[in-house]
C-alpha cells in the first residue's frame, strides 16, 4: 500500500480527518467487512477490491481513505467530473480534496435514459397521461438497455440526483454509526472535514465508523431541494484545471503503450469513394506496414513522423466508381425542390400543429433561411489507440458512450464484449463528434492487423475536417398572418433538412430500425414554441442526398432557433415594435403556459440590460446594431443580446449579454463559462462556419479555410443566471442556439441588410 | 544523424531525421506529451513551445532548427513569469476540455516574460492560438491576473475585462 503516489493524494491526507483511518497506509475498514447494503437501493454495487468498501452504485470508499465517485459520462470539458466530486462532497460534509470521481463500469445501472427520452415527441409543458405512460414505458427499457451516453446536455441532469441521493443515504448511515457509538442523538453530532463531532469532543472519522454503518439497514434519503449549500450554488474550482494548465491532464492522443506503433490515415478523397490499392513504392526508415481499409489507407510505423512520410510516398489508387458527386448547391437545390413541391411532395412528418393555419387572415409576411454544413472541428483530432489479441482488445479513446465504444471493438476485433476493455482519458473536446465512434472502429481494424502490438491512429486535422459527420445544412420557409396590429394569427414552419437520429441508428446499430418515429432534432427549436400563435403548422421534409451528417453542439437547436427568432425579429420591424417588446406581447398572449412564463423572466432580464446597458455608437464610422434573440433548448431557457459592429463589410461582434435560466444553477462559476462556451462555438458557425462539398470531395481542410473564432475577434461575454427553480434543464449546449439570430438581428439593426443565409457575410450580399 | 540541443533545461539528443517536424519528436521521442497536435499547419498554436524565449509552433519547425538552442514544453516550465502565468489560469478556471491551454500558457508566458511591463492588450494581441471551447473570456482574466501579480498593480484586471 504505497504512500497514494500523487500530490492531491499528500494533500488530502493531510486535510481531512478521514484519512485518519489510514494506518500505516492500510485502510482501517476490513476487506470485506463491510456489507454496504446500499446496493439494495443502488441496484448495483460498485466493484471493491481489498481495502476498499463500496457503497452501492455511485460512492466508495478508497485504501487511501478517500471516497470515490462513479461517474458514466465523459469529462469533454463540460466539468461533469468535478461537478460529481462537488455533490458527493457537500452531501457527505467532506472536503473537496476527500473526494475523487472516478469513471463508472460500462453497466446498465449507468444508463442515460434522459438523453433519448429528450427526443420523444412531447411538449415540454403537457402533463398528460399519455405521454406520462410513454416516458414511464421508454425510460423502463431505456434502463434495462442500459446505453451509456454524454450528449444531449444530460450529464448533469442524468446523474445529479442520483448522486446526491447516495451520498445522503451514506451520510445517514454513518450518522447512525456515529451516534449509536457515542450514545448522542445524530442531530446533536457535527461534521468535521470527514469525522463526526459529539458535542463533548469526541471524534470519530468516516473511515473508523465504515464498519459499524454497513451493518445498519440503509434508509432511502431524498436530499432536500438544490439550495445554496457549501458548494452547491456556489461552485467551486475543478479539481482538473490544474492538470490541464500543467499539461498533465492525459488525453486519447497522449496514450503511451509499451511498444506502441503509430498510424496516419487517409480516407477516400470522395464520399462513397473506395480504396483500390495502395502500395509503398521504397523503403522508409521506421515503417512497418500498410493497411488497406475499405474507404481508408493507413501507414504504420514507429513514430507518427515516419507514418506521414510514409503516407506522402505512398502510391494510392482510388475506386470512384461509387463515388458521390455531390456538391453543395445540389442539396440546396434539393431542399428548395421538396420544400416548392409543396403538398404534392408529401412532407414526410407534420410534426406539430395546432389549429388551421389555412383559415388565418391578415396580410402575410414569409422568408427562407439556410444554412451551411458545418464540421465539428474538435481540438484534438480523432483519435483512437486499440491493443488486439485473438481473444481481447482494449481501446484508448475520448468518446462519447463507454456502452457503444464496447459493442463496436467487440464486433471490429471479433472478440466477445465482456473482453473488450475502454480507457478513457480526458476528451480534447466532443461537441457530437465523438459520439460518432466510426474513428474507434478503424482505429481497431488496423490494429487488428498488428495483433499483441498496440497501435495509435491520428486523423491528420484534413482527415478530421474531411471524416466528419456535419451539422447538417437546412432550409427553411417561414410564414405567418399578421393582424392590424402586426401580431401572427398563422404561423407556418416548413424546413428541409436530413436527418442526423437516422443516419446515426444507422451507423451505430445497422440492426436497429430507424425512422420509428419523427427525428426531433430536425425541428427542436420550433416545436411547440413558446410564442401565442393561434394556429400553427410545423412541418419537416426529411431530404438526404448522402452526406454524413451527425450530432453537432445543439444539433436541431443550432438550426431552427436561427430560422424562428430571426423571422420573429422579421415580424417585430414589420409591425414597427422593439423586438423585445414584441415578443413580450407574443408570450403574453401564451397565456399560463410554463415555458411562455420562463420565457418571460427572462425577456424581462434582457430588457433591464437593454435599459441599464444602451449600444455604444460605432467608433471611425462603423455601423453599430443591437439584436436579440430568445431560445429554449433542452429545458433551459436562454436570452441573448449581441452588439455588432460592421466596418468596411467587416462585421465584429463587440459584446455578448444572456440571461440563462437553467432552474438550478449547481455550479454556478461553470454554468458562466459554459454558457459563453456554447456562445463562441455559435459564433464560429454565425461568421465564417461552412463546409462545402464539391463534386463529391469536402472542400476545407484546415483551419485556413475552416476559420475559427480567434482571441481577437472574440467579443466579451457577460451571463446572468436566473435560478427559476424549475426542474433541472441542460447546460453545455444552450449558450449556441441564440448567439446566430442575436448577431444576424443586430446586422439588420446596424444596417437595414437582412442575411437570411449563414455565415453571416456582406461579401456577396 | 541526431540534433542536439537544450529541452526543458536537459542537454537532449534526439534521432528523429532533422527535417521532421519537431512536434512529433518531441511527443513520440521524447515523451513530452503536454505539446499537442491541433492542426500541423501552424494555425492553431495547440502545439506551441518557447524556443529561446520565443513562442514557437512546434508542427511547422523542422528538429533541425532547434539544434543548440533552449526549448520549453509546458513540462518544463519554470520561473517566475511561468508561476504567475499558470496560477492565473488556475485563478481565473480557465480551461475547459484543456487540450489547447497548453500552449496558450506558453505562448502567454514567451510574450510577457519578453516584457512583463507591457499592457493586457498588448499581450493578448501577440497571442494567436486557437480555443475550440470558446475560453477567451476567462484567457484574458487570467492574463490580467498575471500581469497584476507580476506588476503589482491593480490595472491589468480592469484592462483584461477590455
Amino acid at each position: 500500500m504505497s504512500e497514494g503516489g500523487s500530490t492531491l493524494g499528500r494533500i488530502a491526507r493531510r486535510s481531512f480527518l478521514i484519512g485518519a483511518g489510514v494506518v500505516g497506509g492500510g485502510v482501517l475498514v476490513g476487506a470485506g467487512v463491510v456489507a454496504w447494503r446500499l446496493g439494495a437501493i443502488d441496484g448495483y454495487e460498485l466493484p471493491a477490491s481489498e481495502g476498499e468498501a463500496s457503497f452501492g452504485a455511485w460512492l466508495k470508499l478508497a485504501r487511501d481513505g478517500r471516497v470515490e465517485v462513479a461517474v458514466p459520462h465523459q469529462d469533454m470539458g463540460q466539468g461533469i467530473y468535478a461537478l460529481a466530486v462537488m455533490l458527493a462532497a457537500e452531501g457527505l460534509r467532506l472536503p473537496l480534496e476527500a473526494v475523487r470521481a472516478i469513471p463508472a463500469p460500462i453497466e446498465a445501472r449507468y444508463a442515460n435514459p434522459v438523453m433519448l427520452l429528450d427526443g420523444l415527441p412531447f411538449d415540454e409543458a403537457s402533463h398528460g397521461a399519455l405521454k406520462q405512460s410513454v416516458v414511464w414505458t421508454f425510460d423502463k427499457i431505456l434502463r434495462v438497455l442500459g446505453m451509456q451516453g454524454t450528449g444531449g446536455s444530460t450529464s448533469t441532469r442524468n446523474i445529479s440526483a442520483q448522486i446526491r441521493r447516495a451520498a445522503f443515504c451514506m451520510h445517514d448511515m454513518l450518522a447512525r454509526a456515529a451516534s449509536a457509538r457515542f450514545k448522542v442523538p445524530a442531530d446533536q453530532l457535527r461534521n468535521v472535514g470527514g469525522a463526526f463531532l459529539t458535542p463533548d469532543g469526541r471524534t470519530a472519522t468516516y473511515a473508523e465508523l465504515a464498519s459499524d454503518a454497513g451493518k445498519l439497514k440503509p434508509n432511502d434519503i431524498q436530499p432536500p431541494p438544490l439550495a445554496r449549500g457549501a458548494y452547491v450554488g456556489r461552485g467551486a474550482p475543478r479539481y482538473d484545471v490544474p492538470l490541464k494548465t500543467y499539461g498533465e491532464a492525459k488525453y486519447g492522443i497522449d496514450t503511451r503503450q509499451p511498444g506502441q506503433l503509430y498510424a496516419a490515415i487517409r480516407h477516400a478523397p470522395r464520399l462513397g469513394g473506395r480504396l483500390d490499392r495502395a502500395v509503398i513504392p521504397a523503403k522508409i526508415l521506421g515503417v512497418r506496414g500498410i493497411v488497406e481499409g475499405k474507404d481508408y489507407v493507413a501507414v504504420v510505423a514507429e513514430t507518427y513522423a515516419a507514418a506521414l512520410a510514409g503516407l506522402e510516398k505512398a502510391e494510392i489508387v482510388w475506386d470512384d466508381s461509387k463515388a458521390s458527386s455531390v456538391s453543395t448547391k445540389d442539396v440546396f437545390a434539393a431542399y428548395r425542390a421538396a420544400l416548392d413541391k409543396g403538398m404534392d411532395f408529401k412532407p414526410r412528418w407534420i410534426v406539430d400543429s395546432a389549429g388551421d393555419v389555412s383559415k388565418a387572415s391578415g396580410k402575410e409576411i414569409a422568408a427562407t433561411y439556410d444554412a451551411p454544413f458545418l464540421a465539428h472541428a474538435t481540438m484534438e483530432p480523432m483519435n483512437a489507440t486499440a491493443f488486439v489479441t485473438e481473444t481481447e482488445a482494449k481501446v484508448w479513446a475520448g468518446h462519447q458512450s463507454a456502452s457503444l465504444v464496447q459493442l463496436m471493438v467487440a464486433k471490429a476485433a471479433n472478440v466477445p464484449s465482456d473482453k473488450v476493455e475502454v480507457f478513457t482519458p480526458f476528451l480534447g473536446g466532443g461537441f457530437g463528434r465523438r459520439a460518432d465512434l466510426d474513428y474507434i472502429a478503424k482505429a481497431v481494424e488496423i490494429a487488428g492487423r498488428f495483433k499483441g502490438t498496440p497501435v495509435q491512429t491520428i486523423w491528420s486535422r484534413a482527415e478530421d475536417i474531411r471524416d466528419d459527420v456535419y451539422r447538417p445544412a437546412a432550409m427553411a420557409d417561414i410564414s405567418a398572418k399578421v393582424d392590424g396590429d402586426g401580431m401572427p394569427s398563422s404561423f407556418v414552419y416548413r424546413i428541409a433538412v436530413p436527418s442526423v437520429t437516422d443516419q446515426f441508428v444507422a451507423r451505430a446499430l445497422p440492426s436497429a430500425k430507424g425512422g420509428m418515429m419523427a427525428d426531433r432534432t430536425t425541428v427542436d427549436g420550433a416545436l411547440f414554441p413558446f410564442y401565442g400563435l393561434p394556429t400553427r403548422s410545423i412541418e419537416n421534409f426529411t431530404v438526404d442526398l448522402g452526406i454524413p451528417v451527425g450530432f453537432w453542439r445543439s444539433v436541431g437547436y443550432s438550426l431552427n432557433c436561427h430560422f424562428v427568432e430571426c423571422f420573429i425579429d422579421e415580424l417585430a420591424v414589420a409591425a414597427s415594435t422593439h423586438p423585445l417588446d414584441y415578443r413580450a406581447k407574443l408570450l403574453a398572449r401564451a397565456g399560463s403556459y410554463e415555458p411562455a412564463i420562463r420565457a418571460a423572466r427572462v425577456l424581462e432580464q434582457m430588457a433591464a440590460f437593454d435599459k441599464a446597458n444602451p449600444l455604444s455608437p460605432g467608433k471611425d464610422g462603423a455601423m453599430a446594431g443591437r439584436g436579440y434573440a430568445l431560445t429554449a433548448s433542452f429545458h433551459s431557457f436562454v436570452g441573448e443580446i449581441a452588439d455588432v459592429e460592421i466596418v468596411k463589410g467587416d462585421l465584429k461582434v463587440r459584446r455578448v449579454h444572456a440571461v440563462v435560466d437553467c432552474g438550478f444553477a449547481i455550479d454556478p462559476p461553470n454554468v458562466v463559462a459554459q454558457v459563453r462556451s456554447g456562445i463562441n462555438f455559435g459564433l464560429t458557425a454565425a461568421l465564417y462556419g461552412r463546409v462545402d462539398f464539391d463534386n463529391g470531395k469536402v472542400v476545407p481542410a484546415n483551419f485556413d479555410t475552416y476559420p475559427l473564432l480567434s482571441l481577437e475577434d472574440a467579443p466579451n461575454i457577460s451571463v446572468e443566471i436566473v435560478n427559476s427553480g424549475a426542474a433541472l434543464g441542460g447546460v453545455g449546449e444552450i449558450g449556441t442556439p441564440a448567439i446566430a439570430p442575436a448577431v444576424a438581428n443586430a446586422v439588420f439593426a446596424a444596417t437595414g441588410k437582412r442575411l437570411r443565409s449563414l455565415p453571416l457575410t456582406f461579401g456577396t450580399a | 544523424m541526431s540534433v542536439e540541443f537544450t529541452l526543458n533545461g536537459r542537454p537532449t539528443s534526439l534521432q528523429s531525421p532533422p527535417e521532421s517536424p519537431l512536434l512529433w519528436a518531441l511527443r513520440d521521442e521524447a515523451q513530452t506529451v503536454g505539446v499537442k497536435f491541433g492542426c500541423g499547419a501552424g494555425l492553431c498554436g495547440a502545439c506551441t513551445v518557447i524556443v529561446d524565449g520565443q513562442q514557437t509552433r512546434s508542427c511547422v519547425t523542422p528538429v533541425a532548427d532547434v539544434a543548440g538552442k533552449s526549448v520549453t514544453t509546458i513540462e518544463g516550465l519554470s520561473g517566475d513569469v511561468a508561476k504567475a502565468v499558470t496560477e492565473a489560469w488556475i485563478r481565473a478556471q480557465a480551461p475547459q476540455c484543456g487540450y489547447c491551454q497548453p500552449g496558450f500558457v506558453l505562448a502567454a508566458t514567451s510574450v510577457i516574460s519578453a516584457d512583463p511591463k507591457q499592457s493586457s492588450d498588448q499581450v493578448l494581441s501577440q497571442i494567436t492560438n486557437l480555443c475550440r471551447c470558446g475560453t477567451y473570456d476567462a484567457i484574458r482574466l487570467a492574463v490580467g491576473y498575471a500581469l497584476t501579480s507580476l506588476q503589482g498593480a491593480e490595472n491589468h484586471e480592469k484592462g483584461a475585462a477590455r
